[in-house]
C-alpha cells in the first residue's frame, strides 16, 4: 500500500506578485492615511513593554546607587540571574542568525519571508544580553577596561581567559549582527523612501537608505557583500555560543569543567533561537496580515528545526549525565544527584519536560500546523531554557567540592526586576522595529517572484 | 542625461542592448531587485564580479593578524604574566579573539567598501530629478544613459515602449 501523498504548502500565497509584495509590506510600515499612527494592539503591547522597561531602569538606577549587594549573589553562588540572563538572551539572539545566514547559504526559499523578523529578534536580544556582563562588573562605569587599549596603568586584558574571549565575541556579534541587519535593509529603506507620500517619511527613510537607488553598480556590490557577510555570520554565531560555553568549561567548578559545553551551548542556542522566532512570528503574521508570506510551510519547517534542536539538546543532557557517572569525580556525581533529586530538582525536571518532552509533540504534522500549540511549546522552551541555565549556574555553584562550602541562592526583587526590565527592553525595541522597518525583506521577495506570480 | 522607465526587465535590457550598439557611452540600469547575472551585459555595471569579497578578505586578515599580534605583544612584551605556568606566548589562547577580530575586520571592511564603491551615502544625485527614477525601487525598470546624440537616444528608447522618458541636466 502506498503512503498517502503529503501536500507541501507553498512558501507564498498564490497570486502574489513582486508588485503586490511591495505594496502590502510597504503599507504595513508606512500606514499613510491610517489612524491611529499604529494599530491598537501595538499601542497596548508598547505600553506594557515600556512599563517593564521602566521597572528595569529603576532597578539599574538602584544598582548603580547601592551596588551589587542588592542582589542575592554571594559565596558560593557568585553568579546568579545576571549571568543566567546573559546566557539566556544571547542564546535567544542566535535564532535570527541561524535562519538568516545559515539558510541563506543553503539557498532555501522559505528563509526569505522570515529573515528580517528573525534578524530583528537577534538584534534586540543581543542588546539585552550585552547589558548583563557590564552590570555584573560591580563597577560598570569601568567597563571600558575590558577594551585592550594603551593606558597609563600599563595593564592589558587577560587574553588567556574565556571571559575576555567572550568580550570579543559579544562585541563582534553585536556589531556584525547590526551591520548585517542594516545592510540587508538598505534596498527596502529605499523602497519606503520612494513610496512614502509625506515629506517627513521620505526624509526619514531617505536618510536611512543612504542613497541606495538600485543601480546596477550598487546591486553588484550589494549581493557580493551580503553573501560574504552571511558566510561569516554562520560560523560567528557558532563561535559566540562555543565561547559562552567555555566561560563555564574554562573554570574548574564541578558541573562546568566539561569539553562538551561548547557544542551543548550551541545546541541550546539553536533551540532558544527557533523558539523565539516561532513565539514572535505566529502572532505577528496574523496581527500584521502576513499570512500570504509567512505560510504554513514556514511554520512547518520551523517546527521541524525546533524539534531537531530539541533532540540535539536531549543528546547533550544525556551525555552530561553519562560523563558525570563515567568520570572519576565523586563531587560531580554528588552534585548531579542533588541536581536531580535535591533542593533545585523542580528546576531540573522543569528543564527536561519543557525542553525535551514537550517538543516531541512536533513529530506530528498536525501539531506543527496548529499555531496555538506550537506557540505554547515555544514559550515553554523559552522558560525551559531559562531553567536550564539556572540549573547549570546555580546548582553547580551551590554544591562545590567541599560540603562545608555548600550554600544556596535566592534571587532578590532587584534581580527579578532587572530581568523583567530586559524583557521590556527587548519588546520595546522589537515593537519599534516592527513598526518602523519593513517586516519582510521586500527586495528578496521580489527576486524570488521575478517575472511572475506565486 | 536621459532616463527611461520600462514595465519589464526584458524591455529595459533590449533597449540597453540597442543603445549600446550605436553609442557605447554611459548606460546604467536601476531596478528594485538584484539583476539577473546571466545576461552578459557588464557595461551597465550590474553584472560581473565585485572586488569587495577580496576587500573583506584583506579586512579579515588585518583584523585577525592585528588581533593576534596585539595579544602576543601584550602577553610577551608589555605585560607578561605567569598564568598557571603557561608560556608567555600561549598562542592557542589567542585563537578565539583572533577569530572574532578577523570576522569583525571583514564585516566592517565589507560595509565600508560597499559604501565607497556604491557611492554612498549620497542623499541627492542629479538623476533624482527624473520622475521616472522614483519607480525604480517600486518595480519599474529604469535605464539611465548619457548619449552623444540625445535625439537618437530618445528614438531608440521610444521604440521599446517605455512607460516614461525624462531628460535631466547633469
Amino acid at each position: 500500500m502506498s503512503a498517502p501523498a503529503v501536500i507541501v504548502p507553498a512558501v507564498i500565497a498564490a497570486g502574489e506578485t513582486a508588485q503586490s509584495v511591495t505594496e502590502r509590506i510597504s503599507a504595513v510600515t508606512l500606514r499613510e492615511g491610517a489612524r491611529p499612527w499604529s494599530p491598537l494592539w501595538w499601542w497596548g503591547a508598547f505600553a506594557f513593554s515600556l512599563g517593564l522597561l521602566g521597572m528595569g531602569v529603576i532597578s539599574v538606577g538602584w544598582l548603580f546607587y547601592a551596588g551589587l549587594g542588592i542582589w542575592g549573589i554571594d559565596w558560593p553562588v557568585v553568579w546568579g540571574l545576571d549571568i543566567l540572563n546573559y546566557v539566556w538572551w544571547i542564546a535567544i539572539a542566535s535564532g535570527g542568525t541561524f535562519i538568516s545566514a545559515l539558510f541563506f547559504l543553503l539557498g532555501v526559499e522559505w528563509r526569505t519571508a522570515l529573515n528580517r523578523l528573525a534578524e530583528s529578534l537577534t538584534l534586540c536580544a543581543a542588546l539585552c544580553a550585552a547589558i548583563f556582563p557590564i552590570l555584573h562588573l560591580g563597577r560598570p562605569w569601568f567597563f571600558y577596561w575590558l577594551f585592550p587599549y594603551p593606558n597609563t596603568m600599563g595593564l592589558w586584558a587577560q587574553f588567556r581567559s574565556p571571559l575576555v574571549w567572550d568580550f570579543f565575541a559579544i562585541l563582534t556579534y553585536v556589531l556584525a549582527s547590526t551591520l548585517f541587519w542594516y545592510f540587508g535593509l538598505l534596498p527596502d529603506l529605499a523602497t519606503l523612501r520612494d513610496r512614502a507620500q509625506s515629506q517627513g517619511l521620505r526624509v526619514f527613510y531617505g536618510v536611512l537608505a543612504l542613497g541606495f537607488r538600485g543601480s546596477g553598480r550598487q546591486w553588484r556590490h550589494y549581493r557580493a557583500v551580503y553573501a560574504v557577510m552571511a558566510a561569516l555570520m554562520a560560523p560567528l554565531v557558532v563561535s559566540v555560543h562555543s565561547i559562552v560555553g567555555m566561560d563555564f568549561a574554562g573554570s574548574a567548578a564541578i558541573g562546568w569543567h566539561s569539553t562538551q559545553f561548547p557544542p551543548f551551548f550551541v545546541f541550546g542556542a539553536a533551540l532558544s533561537g527557533f523558539a523565539v522566532v516561532l513565539v514572535a512570528i505566529l502572532p505577528l503574521r496574523v496581527l500584521l496580515g502576513l499570512q500570504a508570506y509567512v505560510t504554513d510551510r514556514h511554520i512547518d519547517v520551523l517546527g521541524r528545526l525546533f524539534l531537531t534542536s530539541s533532540l540535539c539538546v536531549a543528546y547533550a543532557y544525556l551525555m552530561d549525565g553519562f560523563s558525570t557517572f563515567y568520570g572519576p569525580d565523586p563531587a560531580e556525581r554528588t552534585m548531579f544527584v542533588l541536581r536531580v533529586f535535591g533542593l533545585y530538582a523542580p528546576v531540573y525536571w522543569g528543564t527536561i519536560v519543557l525542553n525535551i518532552l514537550l517538543p516531541q509533540l512536533l513529530w506530528w504534522r498536525t501539531a506543527r500546523l496548529t499555531p496555538p500549540l506550537v506557540w505554547g511549546i515555544g514559550l515553554g522552551v523559552l522558560m525551559g531554557m531559562w531553567l536550564e541555565r539556572f540549573q547549570i549556574i546555580v546548582t553547580s555553584l551551590a554544591r562545590t567540592q567541599m560540603p562545608s562550602s555548600w550554600g544556596q541562592y535566592t534571587p532578590t526583587i532587584w534581580e527579578w526586576s532587572l530581568f523583567f526590565g530586559t524583557i521590556g527592553l527587548f519588546l520595546t525595541t522589537f515593537l519599534l522595529i516592527v513598526r518602523l522597518m519593513p517586516v519582510v525583506a521586500m527586495a528578496e521577495m521580489r527576486a524570488m517572484l521575478r517575472g511572475g506570480t506565486a | 542625461m536621459i532616463v527611461a522607465a520600462f514595465a519589464t526587465e526584458a524591455g529595459m535590457r533590449e533597449a540597453a542592448a540597442e543603445m549600446r550598439r550605436g553609442d557605447p557611452g554611459f548606460i546604467e540600469t536601476y531596478m528594485a531587485m538584484e539583476p539577473c547575472a546571466a545576461e552578459g551585459e557588464g557595461e551597465d555595471g550590474a553584472t560581473g564580479g565585485s572586488i569587495l569579497p577580496a576587500v573583506m578578505l584583506v579586512g579579515g586578515i588585518v583584523g585577525g593578524v592585528g588581533g593576534f599580534l596585539m595579544q602576543a605583544y601584550a602577553t610577551t612584551v608589555s605585560y607578561p604574566q605567569n598564568v598557571g605556568g603557561r608560556p608567555d606566548l600561549s598562542w592557542p589562547s589567542y585563537v578565539p579573539a583572533t577569530f572574532e577580530l578577523a570576522v569583525l575586520g571583514a564585516v566592517v571592511a565589507g560595509m565600508a567598501g560597499f559604501l565607497l564603491l556604491a557611492g554612498m551615502p549620497r542623499l541627492y544625485d542629479p538623476v533624482d530629478e527624473a520622475a521616472c527614477l522614483r519607480g525604480a525601487m517600486l518595480g519599474s525598470y529604469v535605464l539611465v544613459v548619457r548619449p552623444a546624440d540625445s535625439a537618437r537616444a530618445r528614438r531608440v528608447l521610444a521604440r521599446h515602449a517605455p512607460i516614461g522618458i525624462d531628460e535631466v541636466a547633469e
